[in-house]
């Protein structure tokens, strides 16, 4: 059984389409990158899996059940945009109201669990608006972890974290997945966070699911390039282009050849032509650069 | 790997809504600061219509008019069947309790859109499929909230007609008709309340929208409050405002559900 089994869904607001024929799978126990440029359709579709937002067409499944279960939707855990919370109250009376909200009996243990495991405790008395933004991640994270969810759905929630707070996020997430069942639908501009986590992606563009994988397949796609740094990095590159078909600067001052054979034939070829190679070494692209290169694919560029 | 789900009845759900609610309500400093309101302004309204002279010049016609003043305490809660005085736009027609059904469109108004303003609605929507407790909730805490407004404006009443001076003659209408009569308007608010909550679940995070919706839907039924809650009130007052409420919380709380269910919460 699949944690969310999303078919044809579309949602359209006046003239513009903003999800259109959204077809998803996530897995369960999965930790699903939903990722997508501005304006793709990912909160969207989120807000629709919460049961905030209702679609035009097509049909959400949690669980394999409607998403509009009540049953079911007691088990979904959330942070869209912001935590909910009341300004004037403290961290702990907004997660006792959502604790209330779930009727969950030991509420007051419970609250104390989730915040220890954000590393929050310190903070229980202050006020919600007096906290930071990272701080605020965080309760909006603790809230979601209320009432053991089944499912987490998370809008850009490492957005505004610092180092140690996206470490502990991260370390969350997996343990949520990996020792208490829980499925985690993530969304995030952050890619190479994501990738340190996620074990399947789902790329959106238009509103529609562009290309779905686990990350060994991300892995298997990502290519290898060469990297090299040289004495004369202008001719090396122009010497380097008249050879392979793709050669790149990277934002490192690195020249990236994608088509070479291997690190020592280019070497021989620049020996050949008066250049010394001062580094090289071979690596793999990312999740982020195969994001950019899909999304130019798609472009057509 | 299978997920358990726990069914919850609805009386545990709505149980823990109302919980959630009442807990909001009472402690935060809107509704104290409502309350204030209507205890303060029934003391400067009959004090300081007390201190003003008998007659005054119209600034059009340059006549000297006389100025209508409170002269009974009890005015300030409502006026005998019969009384003209009270239909129209008299001070003492206006300025008296009834106005205070206005004042709970604000409160109420304020507690619904702050759900969406702050988000709190979207975790609670996001956990909760049914829409029914919420309104139940809003509906119960809202009247709760509403006739405790109610009350203190009729304290606030009794305090500004000692300081005024003004009598305490319960003259026709007795002092069962006026214990009939704050009986009568206190069911009065569950006619008030559902209105404003199912303009407050359709304005959502605007809050200006749903104070200036609730205040014309509310206009239209404001000059039946005198006719149903005139100060010589009967029990029969009291069964037509309770059967009024009552058809009210469950006409428009249908209709508050129907708009959560059927429009987006963000």
């Amino acid at each position: 059984m699949n944690a969310i089994e999303i078919r044809n869904l579309s949602k359209n607001f006046g003239e513009k389409q903003a999800v259109c024929g959204l077809n998803m799978t996530v897995p369960m126990g999965a930790i699903y990158g939903f990722i997508g440029e501005n304006g793709s359709g990912k909160s969207t579709t989120e807000k629709m899996i919460c049961g905030l937002i209702i679609p035009s067409g097509g049909e959400i499944k949690l669980f394999g059940r409607a998403h509009t279960d009540a049953d079911v939707r007691a088990k979904v855990g959330v942070l869209i945009e912001a935590p909910g919370c009341f300004p004037n109250y403290s961290v702990w009376n907004n997660l006792m109201l959502q604790a209330a909200n779930l009727s969950i009996p030991n509420a007051e243990e419970e609250v104390r669990k989730v915040l220890k495991t954000v590393r929050m405790e310190g903070a229980a008395s202050n006020k919600y608006k007096n906290c930071s933004l990272g701080m605020k991640q965080r309760i909006g994270i603790a809230m979601a972890l209320l009432g053991s969810p089944a499912l987490l759905v998370l809008d850009e929630p490492i957005n505004g974290l610092d180092a140690d707070g996206m470490r502990i996020m991260r370390e969350v997430l997996v343990d949520v997945t990996k020792n208490h069942g829980c499925t985690v639908l993530v969304s995030s501009h952050i890619l190479g966070e994501l990738e340190k986590i996620a074990t399947h992606y789902g790329i959106i563009r238009g509103g529609k699911i562009i290309r779905e994988m686990t990350a060994a397949e991300l892995d298997a796609s990502c290519r290898t390039y060469v990297a090299l740094r040289a004495s004369d990095m202008e001719k090396t590159k122009t010497l380097l282009s008249c050879k392979y078909l793709r050669v790149e600067e990277d934002e490192s001052e690195c020249i990236r050849v994608y088509d070479a054979e291997s690190p020592e034939e280019i070497v021989s070829y620049l020996y050949e032509k008066g250049v010394t190679v001062s580094e090289i070494g071979t690596d793999k692209i990312g999740l982020e650069e195969y994001y950019i290169d899909l999304m130019k694919q798609k472009e057509g560029r | 790997m299978e997920v358990q789900f726990e069914s919850q009845s609805f009386l545990k759900k709505a149980k823990s809504m109302l919980k959630v609610d009442a807990r909001r309500m009472f402690t935060t400093p809107l509704y104290y600061i409502m309350v204030g309101i209507s205890l303060v302004v029934p003391i400067l309204i009959l004090v300081m219509t007390s201190m003003m002279s008998g007659t005054t010049i119209d600034p059009v016609t340059g006549e000297e008019v006389v100025m209508e003043t409170f002269t009974n305490t009890w005015q300030a809660i409502g006026s005998v069947s019969g009384d003209s005085s009270a239909m129209g736009m008299s001070l003492t027609g206006m300025c008296n309790i009834n106005m205070l059904y206005f004042f709970i469109a604000v409160l109420v108004c304020l507690f619904v859109s702050d759900d969406f303003r702050s988000g709190y609605a979207k975790n609670l929507f996001t956990v909760r499929a049914g829409k029914v407790d919420y309104v139940l909730s809003k509906s119960v805490v809202g009247f709760v909230g509403g006739c405790s407004m109610l009350l203190a404006y009729f304290v606030g009443a009794m305090i500004g007609g000692g300081v005024a001076g003004l009598s305490f003659n319960v003259g026709a209408a007795g002092a069962k008709g006026i214990i009939m009569c704050m009986i009568a308007k206190l069911f009065l608010v569950a006619v008030f309340v559902p209105i404003y909550i199912a303009v407050s679940v359709a304005a959502k995070q605007r809050a200006w929208l749903s104070i200036l919706g609730s205040c014309c839907v509310g206009m239209l039924l404001f000059t039946m409050i005198p006719m149903m809650t005139p100060l010589d009130s009967t029990v029969m007052n009291v069964v037509l405002c309770l059967a009024g409420g009552a058809m009210f919380s469950v006409g428009l709380g249908a209709v508050s559900n129907l708009i959560l269910k059927k429009t987006n919460i963000l």
